[in-house]
């Protein structure tokens, strides 16, 4: 579903993201780690076609985000950070809204919001103006939206923050089984429980490069660390950064991206 | 008309539905202001207007109709300007810099459709004002000169099709401009800014010279003609402007078929613009956004200079919080170089004006020329300053927005907030006032009497229009619009710059005018003793009055507002 191939991305002199590749098949949870400003946001940005590459391919669905872009974003929905939602509309006319711009056929738009809003829990606020909604409330608004059309992948910037304990469990379950259905996930988080409790396939991006990718036990196997996540993240991020590339430890199974 | 047009269309109507909805359930008090000002704004715009193509008429100047004509052309060609510039400015803060665009990129919605839903809007917001006081103009000149009956609605068609020609161009050079540009486009820009700052201070030089001529020398016909050649470029046929004067004063003679032609004219050129520009943003706005983000981002370790010391030694007498605010205000202001590049271009523009006025001092002028250039000086301040604060200070508070809570907690009274603001505006206002009015008066070589008085009136209009700028600023707040450009164009700031530009009138009437009318009284009596008689500054004290209102009562309303503002 997802196909970066040696990704580069520039911000001026500063390169934020260095001969990225990585797959995602379809299906998966795919969760991406790595320290404050090492290039987590900018990998997404360029899943959504929100940046362009510097050089580099990125196809989802087997569309090319660059030539393509309008096809594939039919397939994604992306959860950022920071929710957007226009002040003056309702929760129930913002997915209406959504439904409208994925062009969804009215009768299955209606049953579908129904659908969301009790997955979320919309009931209670719904018909008010989203100026009113406290972050929590702007958080879920924004996953029914994403998941109204039901998209091939889901991308979510930090989707826990903001959310009661009920409201994570409920989000964590939600995720699984999406991916168990066949949505591919990608999310991105400093929340290394969520990572370690859900994801398929964890990979740790640092300035800029992925320096490691893999399950949670291939990971230990890299890092030389039976821990926990928490330990696995900081003995490779910490290897990186005393100038001992993780990739000179890894086991020669593991893919990684070409320097 | 396609899906997402319509799915576009159907969220701009929910939208303004639930604003309207909203204010009227929670707000409408505030529908009656902006009704009654609306209305205020219109009747005087109107009233004005009324009485100068009424003196026209009944005075019988001759070539009336030739002066209407020149007068319209320039009229809209400074506005088409001025809408070129604010919608480029509200258009690259759209679609290059807001959440919505961001949130909109992701979603299978086309790059031509973002494109046309922030145009859309841009013009609504940079043209609203210019429809609501071009029509009490234009209905004006309609009763004075007894047109048909359907000049009137031709009128709004008129605007409307105005408005799109420059809304386009500019949205297509603002598409182009961030597609193209080097990658650093900071530099880039300020050297363009810098060459169209230069060539319309040179046209401003010309026009000057030109001026002078006309005032000063025995040319005549011939000079009067050469200053009104620098407005040429008003009336050339090919110049939008000049067609919708053409076909304005063609329906008002009843040219119905002539009107229509130059109708047409502007609709379909400023629709052929926006077509081009729409196509050009489904091909490279994705691009231009992704350039954008892709800018220069160096390094750079910001903290105090000396001209922080040097503000807050400025407001000694004010707390030390308040202090702190003010230096804080200062700082922001300092560091955003899109606030302190206009000023660089103001510096550049005086810099030209003090050509001017050096010239005028080698020719060695009459005395009554100098009180006459004086005028002009002081009041071309005035508005400088006025522009300035309706742009810098009125914005200032509603871009705390959504961080007013920041402000809310601190061990500080809302009004201490609102004094530094003024403090902030009224110190920056009366230096930069007495620059400009008291350094080129001296170049120019005024009279003492002539240049107390004008130092006292620019000093009574900049706390005047301080006080105004930072009362209404508090008083109708925008909290949710984080770009300052949309603040002021949008109803508030509109509302701000008339009021800021009619106290200005009556101030400088009030304070300059008895001593200018003196000065002239005394040239064509021929009487060469210094100094006035006391009347000439009879209108002092009621200035500073008027300043001391102005400045009273919108602070006074701004800090109610601001007491009882919750966040």
């Amino acid at each position: 579903m997802i196909e970066l191939d040696a990704v580069y991305k520039h911000y001026g002199d500063k390169l934020a993201v260095e001969n990225l590749t990585l797959h995602v098949p379809g299906g998966e949870l795919f969760a991406c780690l790595g320290p404050n400003g090492a290039g987590k946001t900018t990998t997404i940005k360029l899943l959504c076609g929100l940046l362009l590459p510097s050089r580099g391919r990125v196809r989802v669905g087997g569309f090319d985000l660059q030539t393509e872009g309008d096809q594939a974003r039919r397939l994604i929905s992306y959860v950022p950070d920071q929710p957007f939602l226009y002040d003056k509309l309702t929760g129930r006319e913002f997915l209406q809204f959504t439904a409208d711009l994925y062009g969804m056929e009215p009768a299955h738009a209606a049953r579908r919001m129904t659908d969301v809003i009790e997955l979320f829990h919309l009931d209670d606020f719904v018909v008010d103006l989203t100026e009113r909604y406290s972050h929590g409330m702007r958080q879920r608004t924004v996953f029914a939206a994403a998941l109204l059309h039901e998209p091939k992948l889901l991308i979510a910037d930090e989707p826990t923050v903001g959310l009661d304990p009920k409201s994570i469990r409920e989000l964590k379950m939600l995720l699984r089984r999406l991916a168990a259905e066949g949505m591919t996930i990608f999310l991105s988080t400093h929340t290394l429980d969520i990572a370690e409790e859900l994801a398929d396939r964890i990979g740790i991006i640092h300035h800029g490069q992925l320096i490691g990718c893999g399950t949670l036990d291939e990971l230990r196997l890299k890092s030389e660390d039976d821990g926990s996540l928490e330990d696995v993240f900081l003995k490779i991020t910490e290897s990186e950064n005393n100038g001992h590339p993780a990739s000179e430890k890894l086991s020669p199974s593991l893919t990684l991206p070409a320097r | 008309m396609n899906t997402q047009a319509r799915t576009f269309r159907k969220l701009r109507v929910m939208q303004s539905h639930n604003a309207l909805r909203q204010l009227l359930a929670t707000n409408p008090v505030r529908i009656l202001t902006i009704l009654g000002t609306s209305l205020f704004l219109a009747s005087f715009v109107f009233g004005l207007s009324y009485f100068g193509f009424h003196e026209l008429e009944d005075n019988r100047v001759p070539f009336k109709g030739l002066i209407v004509s020149g007068l319209f052309d320039v009229l809209f060609l400074t506005l088409g300007s001025m809408l070129l510039l604010s919608t480029g400015i509200i258009l690259y803060a759209s679609l290059f810099t807001s959440p919505e665009t961001r949130y909109l990129l992701t979603t299978p919605a086309t790059a031509d459709r973002i494109f046309a839903s922030k145009f859309q809007a841009a013009i609504a917001f940079s043209s609203w004002g210019f429809v609501v006081l071009g029509l009490p103009i234009l209905f004006a000149y309609g009763i004075v000169a007894a047109v048909p009956w359907y000049f009137y609605p031709l009128l709004p068609i008129f605007l409307m099709g105005f408005v799109l020609l420059p809304g386009a161009v500019s949205s297509l050079a603002c598409l182009v401009l961030m597609r193209c540009l080097p990658r650093n486009r900071k530099q880039s820009l300020m050297l363009l800014g810098a060459v169209v700052g230069l060539l319309f201070g040179y046209w401003l030089y010309r026009t000057g010279v030109s001026a002078k001529t006309a005032l000063t020398s025995a040319g005549g016909r011939d000079a009067l003609q050469g200053f009104v050649d620098r407005f040429a470029l008003a009336s050339s046929p090919l110049s939008p402007s000049h067609w919708m004067t053409n076909g304005l004063l063609a329906a008002a003679r009843g040219e119905l078929r002539e009107s229509v032609r130059y109708l047409a004219l502007l609709w379909s050129n400023g629709l052929l613009v926006y077509l081009l520009a729409a196509f050009v943003s489904a091909r490279i706005y994705r691009k231009a956004y992704d350039r954008v983000s892709d800018g220069v981002r160096r390094k750079r370790a910001y903290g105090g200079t000396g001209l922080d010391r040097i503000m807050e030694s400025l407001v000694f007498y004010l707390s030390k919080p308040t202090r702190v605010l003010v230096v804080k205000d200062f700082r922001t202001f300092r560091r955003d170089p899109s606030q302190w590049a206009i000023l660089v271009i103001f510096a550049g523009l005086l810099a030209v004006g003090a050509g001017n006025f050096n010239s005028y001092y080698t020719a060695d002028l009459d005395t009554i020329d100098k009180y006459i250039v004086g005028l002009v000086n002081l009041s071309g301040s005035a508005v400088l300053l006025c522009a300035g604060l309706s742009r810098f200070i009125f914005p200032l508070i509603s871009l705390e927005g959504r961080k007013f809570w920041i402000l809310g907690l601190m061990p500080i009274e809302r009004r201490q907030i609102l004094l530094g603001k003024f403090a902030f505006a009224a110190t920056g206002s009366v230096l930069v006032g007495w620059l400009l009015v008291i350094g080129s008066e001296l170049i120019l070589g005024l009279s003492l009497d002539g240049l107390v008085i004008h130092a006292i009136s620019i000093t009574a209009i900049a706390i005047g229009l301080s006080g105004l700028n930072v009362g209404l600023g508090a008083y109708l707040p925008n909290f949710r619009e984080t770009d300052p450009s949309k603040i002021v164009v949008g109803f508030s700031g509109t509302v701000n710059m008339v009021l800021g530009l009619l106290f200005l009138v009556l101030t400088l009437g009030v304070m300059a005018g008895p001593m200018h009318a003196a000065a002239v009284m005394k040239h064509f009596a021929k009487n060469l003793e210094p100094g006035f008689p006391v009347w000439a500054y009879a209108g002092l004290p009621v200035g500073v009055l008027m300043a001391v209102i102005a400045t009273v009562l919108p602070l006074r309303a701004g800090r109610r507002a601001l007491e009882t503002t919750e966040f």
